[in-house]
């Protein structure tokens, strides 16, 4: 009888001892790499739902619409329009959470990581300060967040980020989907896990931007990666992208000068002493 | 003592042990030394010496064989023709290792079980592993190369004290500091790092750096330390070559004002045209 006393006292105090543990399990667990379904497969459209480019269906005003247009035309005669990827510039907000490559998230109470392969690390600061009034403006603007307990069970289901303080020039995709130059752009988040998957991620992602007539939402997944890997993946080298003052070439694959479109002449070499090689 | 006294004696020492059990998960966060934090070089304007104790470029006295010293001497000739000798940072090669850990800007410690990360402000994010587990076979070699760490508890206190990091498996070209000091060609580095607090200052943190390299005669250690920022900034930072630069392979060329190819050096030859089927212009 004691002794089923003794079980029953036991159970009781059972919950309190999980306590200081369950604090430490209040945010979801989203610490793990994931990769973007939609990277390496010849595109990566800011809609993943949709195709790239006018596919896109992207809701901007006529004359945003208009210089998206002229960058389509443009990359058709093979140079880069409005995209700066042959820069090896990073790409900035939002359009970084595109991660060709696989990321990581690392969760800290005051901040939540998204440490990518190849690009800065991004931070969203959920220690409750607000936006500081000389942050300087960048590409990937700067981020803050909190967390929210959705279902009131005491561990935190969603992390809402907002984005604020660009620098340009932006687009939403490597086609040239251009956000506006005023640099005004607005980018609320909405992270969380899938309710009946938790190896898929959701980013809800809203841009709020004066080239677009409306907030623009796209519901970006990302797939967990349960045996991570890392590539060390360096544009600078990788990039067959070369500009000569206001001309674009290509570099071919042994390191040499190439044109981007037929019966483009080569550069001029007139301050070459030595003979040109062909 | 009855069975009765032994059961309730028992029950009531109970609250002790699942306290005891409950502190476990808080105590394991504990575990790790107070790294978390952002740290700087302290001394920035002094360039990227690596040996921080003395200046950069031939005052290192670095312990290089004579084949790799004369390809120093020839990168610090051609740097101060104008050159970029063996710094290929210019074009944004990768710095790698070991001459990440100079911190020209500053660097962020994460620490989980599996992994810590060193977050630079300036340069990819660099990770070590510290699952035990031994690098994959099919590893690509890399700048920053594949780093192994294990902590130490120096002082069997129950709590690490120092950090200790090897790390194997490169490619190049690398360099030890700006001045174009080479690394051997065959990329067989080994990088062993000690990290730790200073005892009586925690916002110091030692890293004491060892390279094997087969440009040198022996292994060279150096002692780096960074300082605890406790206000941390971050800048963003996008490596872009000078605006005047061209690199076409690994040769480079400067820009004329009139935006046209120049050479960088007297006699250098113009770039092979090979593939273009149109005259100049």
């Amino acid at each position: 009888m004691l002794e089923h006393r003794a079980i029953v006292i036991l159970a009781a105090l059972l919950p309190m001892a999980i306590v200081p543990a369950a604090a430490d399990m209040k945010y979801p667990d989203m610490q793990s790499q994931w990769r973007n379904p939609t990277a390496g497969r010849g595109g990566n459209p800011w809609d993943p739902n949709k195709p790239m480019g006018l596919g896109q269906q992207a809701p901007l005003t006529p004359e945003y619409q208009a210089k998206f247009e002229a960058s389509l035309k443009a990359q058709k005669e093979g140079s880069q329009g409005n995209s700066r990827g042959s820069t090896c510039e990073i790409a900035g907000m939002p359009k970084m959470m595109n991660f060709a490559e696989p990321m990581e998230i690392v969760i800290r109470p005051n901040i939540f990581y998204f440490i990518p392969v190849q690009v800065p690390t991004r931070r969203i600061y959920t220690d409750g300060h607000s936006f500081p009034k000389d942050a300087a403006p960048t590409l990937g603007g700067y981020s803050i967040g909190r967390w929210i307990d959705e279902d009131g069970d005491g561990r935190y289901d969603v992390l809402l980020a907002e984005t604020r303080h660009f620098k340009g020039p932006r687009v939403f995709e490597s086609t040239g989907l251009p956000l506006h130059d005023d640099n005004q752009t607005i980018v609320k988040e909405r992270i969380y896990l899938d309710k009946s998957n938790s190896d898929i991620l959701h980013d809800e992602i809203t841009t709020i931007d004066n080239a677009l007539a409306r907030p623009w939402t796209v519901d970006r997944i990302y797939l967990r990666v349960r045996k991570p890997i890392w590539i060390e993946k360096n544009c600078h080298e990788a990039n067959p992208h070369l500009t000569i003052g206001n001309e674009e070439y290509f570099l071919s694959a042994d390191g040499k000068l190439m044109p981007v479109s037929k019966g483009q002449p080569p550069p001029d070499l007139r301050y070459f002493e030595q003979p040109v090689r062909r | 003592m009855s069975r009765t006294h032994g059961v309730m004696a028992y029950v009531s020492f109970l609250p002790l042990l699942l306290a005891a059990i409950a502190v476990v998960p808080a105590a394991h966060a504990q575990t790790y030394p107070d790294f978390e934090s952002q740290w700087k070089n302290p001394n920035p304007d002094r360039g990227d010496a690596w040996d921080p104790s003395k200046p950069p470029g031939l005052a290192q006295q670095p312990p290089l064989t004579p084949e790799y010293q004369a390809i120093f001497q020839a990168s610090v000739q051609d740097q101060g023709a104008g050159g970029r000798g063996n710094n290929y940072k210019s074009s944004c090669v990768l710095d790698g290792m070991p001459r990440l850990m100079s911190l020209t800007a500053p660097m962020e410690i994460l620490i989980e079980p599996r992994l810590t990360f060193f977050i630079f402000q300036n340069a990819f994010v660099r990770r070590i592993h510290t699952d035990g587990a031994p690098m994959p076979k099919d590893e690509p070699p890399s700048y920053q190369g594949y780093a192994t760490g294990r902590w130490i508890d120096e002082d069997g206190d129950s709590r690490y004290d120092a950090f200790e990091v090897e790390t194997r498996n490169f490619k190049g070209p690398r360099a030890f500091e700006s001045s174009g000091l080479p690394l051997h060609n065959d990329n067989q580095t080994v990088v062993r790092e000690r990290l730790s607090l200073d005892k009586s200052n925690r916002d110091v943190l030692h890293n004491v750096i060892t390279t094997h390299d087969s440009a040198l005669t022996r292994p060279w250690t150096v002692h780096k330390t960074y300082v605890r920022e406790r206000n941390p900034r971050w800048e963003e930072y996008s490596c872009q070559p000078p605006p005047n630069a061209v690199f076409i392979g690994l040769e480079e060329y400067r820009l004329s004002p009139d935006h046209k190819l120049m050479p960088l050096r007297s006699g250098q030859a113009p770039p092979d045209l090979r593939y273009f089927t149109q005259p100049q212009k």
